[in-house]
């Protein structure tokens, strides 16, 4: 990463005011009922997700989202936005990308404004990998720093939401990111290239994971 | 419409069935309501397909008929489906549809259905049956007035569970493309490629099943029907959830047992639609 591109570390930071650590993407239900019980589990369920989840749809939309505001054009952007939004697999997942999409949005508009977030003006809600999309744009950062450190923040937080249920330690959660650091490179590579046609996924007990936690009786996460 | 992604089956140079002989057809019908009854005010067949409406039931069934038995590699099926303001339907199909193994080429089938005003369209084929290497695409879009009700249930099986068939080499492609009043308001793409059963097999993907069904309702009340829908997934067998949002309910659906995840949507989409599933349903 070059000087030039220090802020995206900033904005992807844990103290950047999205509000990131509310959310555990369904983690919380999948260690209540024991599917993750060690950090080899953890790691498993992660990966599944970054290259074959969540993430990588994001992964994907983030990169459309880029082209889009590079290009000025306002109509592929709200498509590929009402696209995100549409793709969200739950109540609790659209909660997820909406919130943190919005308030990423509007800490960037107070602190970090640039002329192409007009782009979204139309747009009422934004889902979050689009409104990265559109900072990271107007700030001119390359779409493939973006992206590894778009896929770095997503996994540093599940990460973080683990060692707070107590899955793992805070050192076995850094061997986790540690060993996912491959799989989130080769995904932001592949994503980088990709387009809307390239969507889908077969994470389909981390998304009912995410349906089933808004029964979960005792909750410390959003999702 | 279609862009093949890279195949990998290996491709044998002299295909056993030649693509000319591959099977491409469809239906298309519109619906009406009429004094009485919605009825069929247009249908047209071609290929293989065919629409029957029996005549046994009180609310307008048809009846999709792939008289060729399943689908194989390169073989394409459409199926356009429309409402009239105020018309109500129930869509089946007469089996199970199977997926044969291909030999490269992919299996197609396009889904449109049109609802228009105050119209109510349950969809409820039977599941699709993917046999070991079967390459399989569909696009499935709906258009739906802001007062119409639309339920979709899809289910589909990985394998023959009669000879415990494995599903180890494949690719599936499933994308919906939902639209309430122009607006796009569920969207998903689910893909399987290279070792499906594989996939399947991880924690956070199917911990090991073989079956998975998708219902989605789209209706002016769906948010209200949550408590409704989970009550009715409490007895079921099957590892299932439901969650409602911006006016639609989803449940999703997976199992090991192929015969309880069918046992268990039949009791689900009785209980939620307050009617019997329709007769080819058995």
């Amino acid at each position: 990463m070059s000087e030039l591109q220090l802020p995206l570390a900033v904005w992807f930071s844990p103290m950047f005011p999205v509000g990131a650590f509310a959310y555990s993407h369904g983690l919380e239900w999948a260690y209540e009922t024991g599917n993750i019980t060690d950090a080899e589990a953890l790691r498993d369920w992660l990966a599944t997700l970054i290259e074959r989840g969540a993430l990588h749809n994001d992964a994907i939309l983030l990169g459309a989202a880029h082209r889009a505001a590079l290009q000025g054009d306002a109509c592929c952007l709200a498509e590929v936005n009402e696209l995100a939004l549409a793709l969200a697999t739950s109540r609790e997942r659209r909660l997820e990308t909406t919130t943190q999409g919005n308030a990423f949005l509007l800490a960037i508009r107070k602190s970090w404004p640039c002329a192409i977030l007009d782009l979204l003006q139309g747009s009422e809600d934004v889902a979050y990998p689009v409104a990265v999309a559109v900072a990271a744009a107007g700030h001119d950062f390359p779409l493939d720093v973006t992206l590894d450190m778009f896929c770095l923040g997503f996994v540093s937080n599940l990460v973080s939401a683990a060692i707070r249920l107590g899955i793992v330690g805070q050192s076995e959660g850094q061997r986790v990111i540690a060993a996912l650091m491959p799989v989130l490179r080769k995904t932001g590579h592949k994503c980088a290239s990709k387009d809307v046609d390239d969507l889908g996924g077969s994470a389909f007990r981390s998304d009912l994971a995410s349906l089933k936690h808004e029964t979960q009786y005792t909750r410390l996460f959003r999702s | 419409m279609f862009s093949d992604p890279p195949s990998e089956i290996v491709q044998s140079a002299v295909p056993l069935v030649p693509g000319y002989v591959r099977a491409s057809g469809g239906i298309r019908v519109r619906f009406a309501a009429t004094d009485r009854r919605t009825q069929a005010i247009e249908r047209a067949e071609s290929g293989g397909y065919r629409v029957r409406f029996p005549r046994i039931a009180e609310t307008c069934e048809a009846v999709l008929i792939n008289t060729g038995g399943g689908m194989a590699g390169g073989d394409r099926m459409g199926a356009e489906l429309s409402l009239d303001a105020g018309a109500a339907a129930v869509i089946t199909t007469q089996a199970a549809e199977k997926i044969y193994r291909s030999q490269g080429a992919m299996t197609e089938i396009g889904v449109d259905l049109t609802l228009g005003s105050g119209s109510r369209l349950d969809w409820l084929p039977q599941e699709m049956i993917l046999f070991c290497g079967s390459r399989w695409r569909r696009r499935l879009a709906a258009d739906v007035a802001a007062d119409a009700s639309l339920t979709i249930a899809e289910s589909m099986v990985f394998g023959r569970v009669a000879m415990d068939e494995i599903v180890e080499r494949g690719f599936c492609h499933d994308r919906w493309r939902i639209r309430r009043d122009g607006k796009l308001v569920f969207a998903e793409d689910m893909r399987l490629d290279g070792n499906p059963a594989g996939l399947l097999a991880v924690k956070a993907s199917g911990n090991g099943a073989r079956a998975l069904a998708t219902i989605v309702h789209v209706a002016p009340h769906a948010e209200q029907r949550l408590d409704e829908a989970r009550d009715l997934l409490a007895l079921a067998s099957s590892e299932c959830g439901a969650s409602a949002w911006n006016g639609m309910l989803v449940v999703r659906v997976l199992s090991r047992d192929a015969q309880g995840l069918r046992a268990d949507l039949v009791r689900f989409l009785e209980g939620f639609r307050h009617a019997a599933m329709p007769r080819s349903w058995g």
